[in-house]
């Protein structure tokens, strides 16, 4: 094996000058399924390039993997990487920027709410946006109707009224979500115009300070922990189905605010008819600001030769490709984000179908009006701040401590963290 | 003295050569790594470290995180541990007396070792679920009772468990075999003098079976900070609200999911003490009454 291995690629290069690279990525379920199909076309589009695509599991393992194999030597030209990690990547000196790397692509088709996330304050694009989500709301029929509830709540006010007369209704699970900080805190901050730290959620500078513990996202925090006291809001663990999303699936949860990457597997239980897709709700008198698209992009990494970074690079233009977006957005929920992209779907009349649901919606509140606030989350260890704030607020909703009180715990314990990150990062 | 079996120290060393390697490799050098990094701020994709002294040291230990988890760690350890050699024991008493079932027993009760720490948390996440599991009819009475989502105490409940059920063969199989090697010269003449089966067991096995009960204790105080581990990970992921965040998971969470690469090793060395702390107080305190001569 070990003398036939050079040869055989010798006898390959010779006959089609092929490159074999590897991609990362970390989804599963039917989302990886659409990933491993756009592989699949890819390598049959073209006999130049080969792409293996392997799956690590999840976003996090997928993280830690590539950490690993980086300071081994051993890593691929192209990684999938969660949205989470974008400051901790940027930084790395890991990681060659796509606008850097292929300066002719037709960056600027990338609707701003979800090239912001990934591009420095001036200007330079690091990864390219691939399943790129937001959060929006999901309602069941059938359980809305049962109930008396005629119209789809729009605002958060809306939402409540709707989920105690769900509650009166004898429905256990009026309004699901989890503890997460993306749902939370991070969209829900950013679609009503403010931070969640200074420095504009550290687009501005690494000495950003979290803001969560005061204003209208502090307001929302100690709603949340009222309404779960009264029954209306339910978390992951307080389902039968131990997550959110499974039990809105289930039909156990009447209403959800969830990733529209969900969509499809909301669908593929439910049905497309039995549920509503819409925005997020919004506090009355607020205005709407854009999302931050979630999800996550594609980095290509350092310390890999020309033909490997060109097979990539060939890769990522076939994933840019509104073809390729809308065959993707079909599969999974998840969003078209390029202008092309979303003009060959007005223009191929598929807007109005099913498997395009979400796109109106989601298009909707990622291209809402942002300011410096609204462009992304820049901000290191972030996601050990996620696991902060979700066991800081845990404890809230327990009891053990009220929510001004966890607000506070997760702004000092996210700022230390902010400190170390300056410091772990202040010799480049 | 003893002859050596082998003509020269290089042979032996040879033949010891594997062993060296590995856990050189698989131990001391983590080891070392562990001990630099903890000195270093390090970033996380090797792009640089800057030395800090002790900084990464001062950090930790005044850290209120750290020491909330090592009290967990703490608890853990005493009320996992104890469990964990008790019920062995006893079971191992019942077993060594020769009573109906304990051939049976014999065989059973080893079984649980083939099972990994991981699986089991799978396992008994199923039984302990509160819509689903055995405790679900509490659930019914008292709605809310038993909840270790979202309740600390409870999912810390369903950890010291299934870390009990993890225990039961090894240290089953360490007592039994010591009852089994007592000689049965005693029990008869304590028979003999009057003395009925508790009585016996309590002023004639126990003592001498002090060696087996020392060496399954100090295993299982230091195990139960480790081992905890893989239940953690695949029961409660530190949660709810960081209540059964050991310090072992702790590192973990802050090296793999949070980068800090500096911190883990920080905690890890300072783990490191702490564990062999507890193995030599257990030496100095406890081996000085147990009597290995028969």
């Amino acid at each position: 094996m070990r003398f036939l291995t050079p040869l055989a690629a010798l006898a390959m290069t010779t006959a089609a000058h092929a490159t074999d690279i590897e991609f990362w990525y970390g989804n599963t379920g039917s989302n990886e399924k659409a990933i491993l199909a756009a592989c699949e076309a890819f390598n049959a589009s073209q006999d130049q390039d080969h792409v293996s695509c392997v799956g690590q599991g999840s976003y996090e393992a997928g993280m830690q993997k590539a950490i690993a194999a980086y300071r081994a030597g051993n890593h691929p030209v192209l990684i999938q990487f969660f949205d989470a990690g974008t400051l901790d990547l940027m930084l790395s000196g890991a990681v060659i920027p796509v606008s850097e790397a292929m300066p002719d692509a037709p960056w600027d088709s990338y609707i701003p709410g979800a090239r912001a996330y990934y591009e420095t304050a001036d200007g330079k694009l690091f990864s390219q946006p691939y399943n790129s989500s937001t959060l929006l709301f999901y309602t069941n029929k059938a359980m809305l109707a049962e109930a008396g509830i005629e119209k789809t709540p729009e605002t958060w006010e809306e939402v409540i009224a709707a989920a105690r007369t769900l509650k009166e209704a004898g429905v256990s699970c009026p309004f699901a979500t989890d503890i997460n900080a993306w749902r939370q805190i991070e969209q829900f901050a950013a679609r009503h115009g403010v931070p969640i730290a200074t420095q504009s959620n550290g687009y501005d500078g690494l000495d950003a300070e979290y803001v969560i513990d005061q204003g209208i996202v502090a307001q929302h925090m100690n709603n949340l922990a009222d309404w779960h006291e009264e029954g209306l809001v339910r978390f992951d663990a307080e389902t039968k189905a131990a997550k959110y999303n499974a039990a809105f699936s289930a039909g156990e949860c009447a209403m959800i605010e969830g990733s529209s990457g969900g969509y499809t597997s909301f669908t593929e239980a439910l049905g497309a008819d039995a549920i509503t897709v819409t925005l997020p709700p919004m506090y009355e008198g607020q205005t709407r600001h854009n999302t931050f698209v979630g999800g996550a992009s594609l980095w290509l990494m350092k310390g890999h030769d020309e033909a490997e970074v060109k097979a990539a690079q060939n890769f990522l233009d076939y994933l840019r490709t509104p073809e390729a977006q809308l065959e993707f957005t079909a599969a999974t929920g998840y969003l078209p984000v390029t202008q092309s992209a979303l003009d060959l779907l007005e223009s191929s009349g598929r807007a109005d179908a099913p498997e395009f649901a979400t796109a109106g919606p989601g298009m909707e509140t990622l291209g809402a009006p942002g300011n410096a606030d609204t462009r992304g989350i820049r901000l290191g260890f972030y996601v050990q701040f996620r696991d902060i704030f979700a066991e800081e607020t845990q404890r809230a909703y327990n009891g053990d401590i009220t929510m001004d009180e966890a607000l506070a715990n997760s702004v000092r314990r996210g700022n230390e963290l902010l400190r170390r990150f300056e410091a772990t990062y202040a010799a480049n | 003295m003893t002859q050596s079996p082998f003509r020269s120290r290089l042979i032996a060393l040879l033949f010891l050569s594997p062993l060296i390697l590995l856990t050189a490799l698989f131990f001391y050098w983590p080891v070392a790594e562990a001990i630099r990094w903890s000195f270093f701020l390090e970033q996380p994709f090797g792009g640089g470290s800057t030395f800090v002294g002790l900084a990464n040291f001062r950090r930790v230990l005044s850290d209120p995180e750290f020491w909330k988890s090592l009290k967990l760690t703490g608890i853990f350890m005493v009320t996992a541990s104890v469990p964990a050699v008790l019920v062995p024991l006893v079971l191992a008493m019942a077993a060594d007396r020769g009573l109906r079932t304990s051939r049976i027993a014999r065989n059973v009760l080893v079984w649980p070792k083939g099972v990994a720490g991981a699986s089991i948390g799978v396992i008994f996440g199923f039984i302990f679920n509160p819509f689903v599991g055995i405790l679900t009819p509490l659930n019914q009475l008292w709605p809310g009772i038993w909840s270790p989502g979202t309740d600390g105490v409870d999912a810390f409940i369903t950890l010291i468990v299934a870390n009990l059920w993890n225990g039961i063969p090894f240290n089953f199989v360490i007592l039994l075999a010591g009852l089994q090697a007592l000689p049965d010269t005693y029990s008869k003449a304590a028979a003999l003098d009057g003395a009925g089966p508790w009585r016996q067991a309590l002023d004639i096995r126990l003592p001498l079976l002090a060696p087996q009960l020392f060496f399954v204790l100090v295993l299982e105080f230091t195990e139960s900070i480790i081992n905890a581990f893989g239940l953690i990970d695949t029961m409660t992921r530190g949660g709810p609200g960081g209540a059964t965040t050991l310090l072992v998971y702790k590192i973990y969470a802050d090296g793999f999911k949070g980068y800090d690469l500096s911190g883990a090793s920080t905690q890890t060395v300072l783990l490191m003490i702490l564990v062999l702390l507890i193995a030599a107080a257990q030496f100095l305190l406890m081996e000085r009454r147990v009597k290995y001569e028969r």
